[in-house]
């Protein structure tokens, strides 16, 4: 009797295991918070759309941030316990996991959609591979990095003066106008160069590189050339203007310190923005702030902004069966006729297909679709340079040196000589 | 020629030692859930760690390099930076720990009972927050454009202008040492206030109708009583000392400039960001050593007849 029981309880336990079987392939998601791809509750939605097309597949989803979603996935690596499918950007998925071996060849999904990515931005194609040619990535949506100006305080201050409306962009000469015009306006401080950890340090590199049209690295991602002459005479400025107050410098904060001091109005311009920045930050807004997104000044007036993009990369874990339900998943998020715009929506940046169009159009978020104008400036993606991880920590740990008044050509060598390890 | 005389051996019966086994058995298997998970969580990464210190152990490798990561740690400026910080952090975290919370529990485990329990909560308070909620509070306290402590600075007349407390070198140690003495008073003044409260009260009746002054009766009679407490708050406090690490992780990345980079930081770093798990496993090790020669001269020190 005793037997017949034991029986009877082993058979209850692993039926679900065997109705999983039958029925479903279960696989794992793992995104970073991009835009609405870190909310359970528009994710849920899109696994909901996907399960009644494929009701095969079952998704499950872990939502990661950036304090301590790259720990989570280094661990899972040595653990063997990574997810199916991974969230992310070309730095982490081709140039840190997909170098290291972790991820899978995803060439075959870009088999009726490369020609469509290319038409959208060459650049994404391009940082969605390896050197060999092979694809990490397949990308979903792309922007451009850029800096915000408090509008009505540079109308106050007589500031307008110095900038295109129009174009959203500025010299490096109008910038230095621009607060010499504040700071007699009495809108000090500023702004501020953060330098506490590497939270949003696309927006201090952007602003460093397009003061004097320098570039962050070699053209073929070898190496890291801050110590440039374009980019040295930058960091100078920089330094200068910290030094006669007309700009802060601040290693106690990160971005998003930044973007919080000046959403309150504490300074009058910001280095980190983009257009999901002004989605989720509409609301923490001081009365007196009118945000006005800005190109980054450059000598030339004609900037090289940063971009960002991000897509799905497969881990490989070694099961056929998981491999093809995670490719039939991301080829439906991103490319189905039905789908493909709403998945960028969630987002809150731009399609990386220019079959898709302008997205926002008639929406709820019509004015996403005003940071467009800033894409004709996507500059080159060198996020995937090698040693880029050790190149973050030593690029602001460069910026807090500079501002308790190193040297700067000495402490850029230091930091190329670290970065380019 | 002489026989020595050896004691005559006890008689156990087949049955008792059968009962004595059984005994052993059950002892064994109450302890097994527990052995098994020190074995599992304490000693295998241990001995795991001791391993991989001996390896180039990244994402892409796993090669033998002997004492490669001992000699670059030791060459590595960053590291002796980040060691000069544990040990300062240690040296002013621990004494001061100890004498505020004996100064506390001291006024405090005399009142009423219900003053006591009060201010036990409000010390203890801290401890149980959650680390994150803290340091939010704290760097909304030391911000350098609205902070509360550059506001009241201020009005005092202390500072004419904002100081940048965690963004400058000069006090960014200091404001993570203040942070962690208020997270690490509570657990030695709740442990105090128990440990004067249970000191022989008839001891210091006896000496204060002999004359002995509150010094004297403190010194001679509560100090030793308690000392085995202070030993037990001593070395608990240098551990959690040596291993400051979420207050730096939320605060300051170990910045500006290095001046709050700690031992533990530093390994999470190596680890976890650059993917050097051996380099990280061999700080690991030092600072375990480290740690056992702090503990072991404490306990050295804080030797009692009865402790």
């Amino acid at each position: 009797m005793k037997k017949l029981i034991a029986l009877f309880l082993c058979l209850i336990l692993a039926l679900p295991a065997f109705a999983l079987a039958d029925d479903q392939v279960e696989i794992t998601l793992w995104t970073y918070p991009i835009g609405s791809w870190g909310n359970a509750e528009t994710v849920d939605g899109i696994i909901k759309d996907f399960n009644a097309v494929h009701p095969e597949i079952k998704v499950t989803v872990q939502y990661l941030d950036y304090q301590s979603g790259d720990d989570q996935v280094t661990t899972a690596i040595e653990a063997k316990t990574t997810p199916d499918i991974i969230m992310e950007g070309p730095e982490r998925l081709v140039a840190n996991w997909g170098a290291a071996g972790k991820m899978l060849d995803i060439s075959d999904l870009w088999a009726d959609t490369k020609d469509d990515i290319i038409a959208a931005s060459a650049a994404v194609e391009a940082a969605c591979k390896n050197a060999e040619g092979v694809y990490y990535e397949y990308p979903l949506c792309m922007t451009t990095h850029c800096m915000v100006i408090n509008y009505n305080d540079f109308e106050k201050a007589g500031a307008l003066q110095y900038i295109d409306e129009e174009k959203h962009t500025w010299t490096t000469e109008g910038f230095l106008n621009a607060l010499d015009a504040l700071n007699a306006a009495g809108f000090a401080p500023t702004a501020v160069v953060y330098c506490g950890g590497q939270g949003g340090d696309q927006g201090t590199r952007a602003l460093v590189t397009n003061l004097y049209s320098g570039q962050f690295t070699a053209p073929d991602h070898s190496a890291y050339t801050m110590d440039s002459e374009a980019n040295i005479k930058a960091l100078q400025l920089l330094q200068q203007l910290v030094n006669d107050g007309k700009l802060d410098a601040d290693a106690g904060i990160v971005a998003g310190d930044e973007i919080a001091l000046f959403c309150n109005s504490t300074i009058s311009i910001g280095f980190c923005w983009n257009a999901s920045a002004a989605v989720s930050n509409k609301a923490s807004l001081a009365e007196d702030v009118k945000v006005f997104p800005m190109a980054f000044p450059s000598d030339d007036g004609v900037p090289e902004l940063q971009g960002g993009i991000w897509g799905f990369g497969l881990f490989d874990n070694g099961n056929e069966a998981k491999v093809a339900a995670a490719k039939t998943f991301v080829k439906w998020v991103c490319d189905d006729p039905a789908q493909a715009a709403k998945s960028v929506y969630a987002s809150g940046f731009f399609p990386t297909r220019a079959s898709l169009g302008d997205i926002y159009a008639g929406t709820d978020k019509a004015e996403n679709g005003e940071y467009a104008i800033f894409m004709p400036y996507l500059g080159d993606y060198y996020q995937v340079t090698p040693n880029w991880a050790a190149q973050r920590t030593e690029w602001w740990n460069l910026l807090q040196r500079i501002f308790a008044g190193g040297d700067v050509a000495a402490e850029v060598a230091v930091y190329c000589q670290n970065a380019n390890k | 020629m002489t026989t020595r005389a050896f004691p005559a051996r006890r008689v156990v019966s087949p049955a008792m030692r059968a009962a004595r086994r059984r005994e052993n058995i059950a002892a064994y298997l109450f302890m097994a859930p527990s052995l098994v998970f020190f074995l599992g969580f304490v000693i295998f990464p241990m001995g795991m760690c001791l391993v991989t210190s001996f390896f180039n152990y990244t994402m892409t490798d796993f090669s033998w390099i002997g004492l490669a990561n001992y000699v670059e740690m030791f060459q590595d400026a960053i590291f002796g930076k980040a060691l000069v910080n544990t040990i300062v952090i240690v040296l002013v975290s621990v004494p001061v720990t100890c004498m505020f919370s004996l100064w506390v529990a001291s006024l405090i485990y005399k009142m009423r009972d219900r003053h006591t329990s009060f201010f036990r909560c409000v010390f203890y308070l801290p401890v149980v927050t959650g680390s994150v909620a803290v340091t939010v509070v704290w760097k909304w306290i030391f911000n350098n454009y609205y902070g509360v402590l550059n506001y009241v600075f201020k009005n005092l007349g202390l500072i004419t202008r904002n100081i940048n407390w965690l963004g400058n070198p000069d006090y960014a140690l200091a404001c993570i040492i203040t942070i962690l003495l208020t997270t690490s008073v509570g657990q030695p003044i709740v442990l105090y206030v128990s440990a004067l409260s249970n000191v022989d009260h008839s001891l210091i009746e006896a000496a204060s109708v002999d004359g002995a002054t509150n010094m004297q009766v403190f010194w001679k009679i509560k100090w030793p009583q308690v000392m085995p407490t202070t030993l037990y708050i001593l070395v608990i406090t240098t551990i959690n000392s040596f291993q400051c690490f979420a207050l730096i992780q939320l605060l300051t990345s170990g910045g500006p400039n290095n001046s709050t980079q700690t031992i533990m930081y530093y390994i999470y770093y190596n680890a976890f960001k650059l993917s050097r798990y051996g380099y990280g496993s061999a700080m690991g090790i030092i600072l375990a050593i480290i740690i056992a020669v702090f503990s072991a001269i404490q306990f050295r020190l804080a030797k009692t007849d009865n402790g």
